[in-house]
C-alpha cells in the first residue's frame, strides 16, 4: 500500500465512528497485553491471605478474588491470553487455508471437488465449540492446545473464502494475460491473484478474532483452555461463578472484558469491511 | 444459688418443649448427593458416595453412635476372647431381609465367605483377611476365629464390611445384585435411574420398633457444588451432603435452612510418589512441606470448615495427638534445605488436580507458596476417574487428594504407610514404620496405640510419603421442615430417625 492509499482508507474509515471506536479500544487493549507487567497495580499471581473476596473500592480497584488476588491486575493480564489466543488461532488458520484455498481456487479439479471441499463442508457442519472441545481433549489442555485447536477449526472458512475468490479473480484479463506471458503459476498465484484478495481475508480475520476469543475463554470456563495460575478471561469467569452472590465483581470484571473485547473486534471488522469491500463501493 | 433456680427451670422448660414434638410418620425426603452412586453393593463400592446410600439400604454388625463408640447393631452382644483373637457375637433374631429371608447365622457366614472369595475380588477383603475361620454355632451365634489379633476389627465390622446382604438375593440376581440391592436396613430399594436419581421406600417389617419415619427417600447427584446448592437453596431438595465451604455463611444468614458441621475422620493434603524424581530425595520433599503456610490455606479456603493438620488423625478423633506442633511455614529453612540437597534454584514438579472449584483454590494457593522457596509446581487439572487410575497406577509425581477417613486410626494409616498396604501408592517403605504398624493392629491399650503412632509419625515427618494440610469438616445443609437429623464425623447420613413436617 502506497501513503496516498492508506490515506484514501483512514479517510473513509473515519467517517464510521463506531469502527474508530472498535479500534480504539483495540489499541487499548494491545497497550495494556504488551505493557501488564508495568501496568498492574498488584501483582496478579500474588494471594493475599487477609484481604480475599474483597469488594471493589479503595485499596483494589476492581476487588479481589477467592484467593486475594487483585481482579484488575488479573483482567490486565487475562488481555494477553484472549489476544494471542484470538490472533495465534487465526494465523495457524491463515497459514493453513490461505495455500490450500489458493492452490484448490486455481487448479480445482477431483482433488478439490471431492476430498478438501467436503472435509470443509463436514467440519463447518459442526458447531466451532463442540469441534474445539473434542479437539482439545484429543490433544490434552493448555492454551497452546486450545489455539491450535481452534486455528484448526478456523481453517475451512478460509480455505472456502480464498477459493471462492480465486475462482473469481482468475477468470480477470490482467491474469489471462500473465498467464499467456508464460508467468510460472506461482507467481502468479503470489504476485497477482492474492494481493487483490487480501480484503476480504483481512475483514474475515478481524471477525475470526473476536470468535476466537469467545471460544478460547468457552474452553477456559470449561476447563480445557488456560491452566492456573494463568490468569485469563474465561478461568476468571468460570472461578467467579461460584461467587456469583457473594463476590459477583469476580465474573461481572470477566465477562465484561470478554463483552468489550468481542464487541470492539466485531465493529472494527464491520467497518473494515464497509471500507475495503469493492461490492459495497 | 438463684441462677442455679434459673437454669433449672429453662432447661425444664426446654426439655418439655422438645419433648412436646412427636415425630411425625409419612412423608418423603430428597437428598442431594456430590456423586452418583458408582455402585450399590457394599461389598464391591470404593466409592465414599456409596456409603451414604448404604446407610439406608443396609445394617451394620456393629453400629457407631454419635461419638464414634461401637455400638451393638446387627450383632446384639458380642465377647472378645482369646487376646483378640476370637469373636463371639450373639445376632438379633428379629431382623428380615428385605426380599422377606431371614437374617441368622449362616447368612453371616455368606456374607463373610463372600467378601473372602478370592474370586469375587471384593476390596472389602483386606479387611478381613486375618479371618481364619467362621463357625456358625447356633441359628443366631457365630464365632469368628483370627490368625492373629486384630484390634480394629469391630471398627471394620461398623462399615462396609460388615453391612449385610441377602444371600438368596444374590444367588439370585449374581453379578447384577449392584443393579437390584437387598438389605436388611430401613429403607428398601425401588428404582434408579444412572446420572439421576435413586429412590428407596420405607421398610415396613425393619426391626426397630417404629422407624423409619419417612415413606421415601429420593437421592439425587449432583456434582458440582453450586449446582447442588442452588437446587437445595431454591430448588426442590430438602438435604444436601458437602456443602461448598463458601457457601457456609450464605446458608446460615437463611433463616429456613439448616446448617451441620462435624468434625469428620479424614485428611486432605499432597500424595508423594517416591518413586519418582524429585521426591526420592527426602530433603527436596522436606523444602515443599516446610513452603506451606496451612492457616492460610484453611483460612482462605475453608474458614472455619476445616483444621489444620499435621498428621491423619484429626481433632476429636482418639488418636489424635494435642500436643503435636504443626508445621509452621518456613521459607528460609526450605530454601536451606534446596541448598543442601544440591539445588538451590528449587526444582519443577506437576501436581495432578480434580477440577473441583475447592481443590483448584488450594492448588493454587500451594502453587504460589512454594514459588516463594522456588519450587516451581505445574498443575494438571484431571478428571476425577483419570486422576484415580494415574494414582493407582503410580503414574504420577504429586496429587492433591485426601481420605474420607476410617473410625478406626488403622484405617487412616496402614493401608497407605506400610510397605505392603493395599493403597500404598507412594512407594513407600520403612521396616521400622511397617513393624509400627504391625503393632498397633495388636495392641488394644489406647495409650500405648497412641505412643506407637507418635513414633510412626517421627518417622512419616521425615520421609513425607504424604503431606497433611488440613482436616475438613462434614458439612451437611437440610430445609426447617426436616427434623431430628443427627451428625456423625462419619460423615454418613442416617436417615431412621430424621422425619419430616409438611413444607407448605
Amino acid at each position: 500500500m502506497t501513503k496516498a492509499e492508506i490515506l484514501r482508507f483512514w479517510k473513509k474509515f473515519r467517517k464510521n465512528k463506531l469502527a474508530v471506536i472498535g479500534a480504539a479500544i483495540i489499541l487499548i487493549e494491545v497497550v495494556l497485553a504488551l505493557f501488564a507487567p508495568f501496568l498492574v497495580p498488584f501483582d496478579p499471581f500474588q494471594p493475599d491471605y487477609v484481604d480475599y473476596l474483597k469488594g471493589p473500592g479503595n485499596k483494589h480497584l476492581l476487588g479481589t478474588d477467592s484467593l486475594g488476588r487483585d481482579v484488575f491486575s488479573r483482567l490486565i493480564y487475562g488481555t494477553r491470553v484472549s489476544l494471542s489466543a484470538g490472533l495465534i488461532s487465526v494465523i495457524i488458520a491463515l497459514v493453513i487455508g490461505v495455500p490450500i484455498g489458493l492452490i484448490t481456487g486455481y487448479y480445482q479439479g477431483f482433488l478439490d471437488e471431492f476430498i478438501i471441499m467436503r472435509i470443509t463442508d463436514a467440519m463447518m457442519s459442526l458447531p466451532s465449540l463442540v469441534l474445539a472441545l473434542a479437539m482439545s481433549a484429543l490433544l490434552g489442555a493448555g492454551l497452546k492446545n486450545a489455539m491450535i485447536a481452534i486455528g484448526i477449526i478456523f481453517t475451512p472458512r478460509y480455505i472456502r473464502l480464498v477459493r471462492g475468490e480465486v475462482m473469481k479473480i482468475k477468470e480477470v484479463q490482467f491474469i489471462e494475460a500473465a498467464s499467456s506471458l508464460g508467468m510460472s503459476d506461482l507467481r502468479i498465484l503470489f504476485k497477482h491473484i492474492l494481493p487483490n484478495i487480501l480484503s476480504p481475508i483481512m475483514v474475515q480475520a478481524t471477525l475470526s478474532i473476536a470468535t476466537g476469543i469467545i471460544v478460547e475463554a468457552s474452553l477456559s470456563y470449561l476447563g480445557m483452555g488456560t491452566q492456573p495460575p494463568t490468569p485469563s478471561w474465561g478461568t476468571m469467569l468460570s472461578s467467579g461463578q461460584g461467587y456469583l452472590e457473594q463476590a459477583p465483581w469476580i465474573a461481572l470484571g470477566a465477562g465484561t472484558a470478554i463483552f468489550i473485547s468481542v464487541l470492539a473486534f466485531n465493529i472494527f471488522g464491520d467497518g473494515l469491511r464497509d471500507v475495503l469491500d469493492p461490492k459495497l463501493k | 444459688m438463684k441462677k442455679l433456680v434459673l437454669m433449672l427451670v429453662l432447661l425444664l422448660t426446654f426439655s418439655l418443649a422438645v419433648g412436646a414434638v412427636a415425630p411425625q410418620t409419612g412423608g418423603e425426603l430428597s437428598v442431594g448427593l456430590d456423586a452418583d452412586p458408582p455402585m450399590l453393593d457394599p461389598h464391591m463400592s470404593t466409592a465414599r458416595v456409596d456409603r451414604q446410600v448404604f446407610m439406608s439400604l443396609y445394617d451394620t454388625l456393629v453400629e457407631l453412635d454419635s461419638n464414634l463408640n461401637i455400638v451393638p447393631g446387627l450383632v446384639k452382644n458380642w465377647q472378645v476372647k482369646n487376646d483378640g483373637e476370637e469373636y463371639v457375637f450373639e445376632l438379633r433374631e428379629d431382623v428380615l431381609f428385605h426380599d422377606g429371608t431371614k437374617f441368622n447365622a449362616e447368612a453371616v457366614k455368606f456374607n463373610f465367605e463372600r467378601m473372602l472369595d478370592p474370586e469375587f475380588a471384593s476390596p472389602r477383603k483386606s479387611d478381613l483377611d486375618l479371618i481364619k475361620e467362621i463357625e456358625v454355632l447356633d441359628e443366631y451365634w457365630i464365632r469368628i476365629i483370627l490368625s492373629e489379633p486384630y484390634v480394629p476389627f469391630l471398627a471394620t465390622l461398623a462399615d462396609r464390611a460388615g453391612m449385610m446382604v441377602s444371600p438368596t438375593a444374590v444367588e439370585k440376581y449374581g453379578a447384577d445384585f449392584a443393579n437390584q440391592p437387598v438389605g436388611t436396613g430401613p429403607f428398601k430399594f425401588v428404582e434408579r435411574e444412572i446420572q439421576d436419581h435413586i429412590t428407596l421406600k420405607k421398610n415396613e417389617n425393619y426391626w426397630q420398633e417404629g422407624l423409619p419415619y419417612l415413606d421415601k427417600v429420593v437421592y439425587r447427584p449432583f456434582p458440582d457444588g453450586n449446582v447442588r446448592v442452588i437446587n437445595f437453596a431454591s430448588g426442590d431438595l430438602d438435604f444436601i451432603d458437602e456443602l461448598p465451604p463458601k457457601d457456609v455463611e450464605k446458608i446460615k444468614n437463611q433463616a429456613d435452612l439448616n446448617l451441620n458441621m462435624a468434625s469428620g475422620l479424614g485428611y486432605q493434603g499432597i500424595w508423594i510418589n517416591k518413586a519418582k524424581a524429585p521426591f526420592a530425595n527426602d530433603k527436596l520433599t522436606q523444602a515443599l512441606n516446610l513452603a506451606l503456610n496451612r492457616e492460610a490455606i484453611v483460612n482462605v479456603v475453608f474458614g472455619e470448615t476445616a483444621y489444620v493438620a499435621n498428621s491423619p488423625f484429626p481433632p476429636g478423633t482418639v488418636m489424635h495427638d494435642e500436643n503435636r506442633e504443626s508445621v509452621k511455614a518456613d521459607p528460609a529453612k526450605a530454601k536451606e534445605l534446596l541448598k543442601s540437597a544440591g539445588q538451590a534454584s528449587g526444582y519443577e514438579f506437576n501436581l495432578m488436580v480434580a477440577p473441583d472449584p475447592t481443590a483448584k483454590q488450594t492448588a493454587q494457593l500451594i502453587q504460589s507458596m512454594a514459588s516463594q522457596v522456588g519450587i516451581k509446581i505445574n498443575i494438571e487439572l484431571l478428571e476425577f476417574g483419570t486422576l484415580v487410575d494415574r494414582l493407582m497406577s503410580k503414574n504420577y509425581q504429586a496429587a492433591l487428594l485426601g481420605w474420607s477417613g476410617r473410625v478406626d486410626a488403622d484405617g487412616n494409616t496402614f493401608r497407605f504407610f506400610h510397605s505392603e498396604g493395599s493403597m500404598n501408592q507412594s512407594s513407600y517403605t520403612n521396616p521400622e514404620v511397617d513393624q509400627i504398624l504391625e503393632q498397633t493392629r495388636k495392641v488394644a491399650d489406647t495409650a500405648e496405640r497412641k505412643a506407637l503412632y507418635k513414633q510412626m509419625m517421627t518417622h512419616l515427618d521425615q520421609e513425607l510419603p504424604y503431606i497433611f494440610v488440613y482436616h475438613p469438616k462434614e458439612i451437611k445443609a437440610y430445609k426447617d421442615h426436616v427434623h431430628d437429623f443427627v451428625a456423625y464425623p462419619d460423615g454418613l447420613i442416617r436417615l431412621e430417625k430424621v422425619w419430616v413436617t409438611d413444607s407448605e
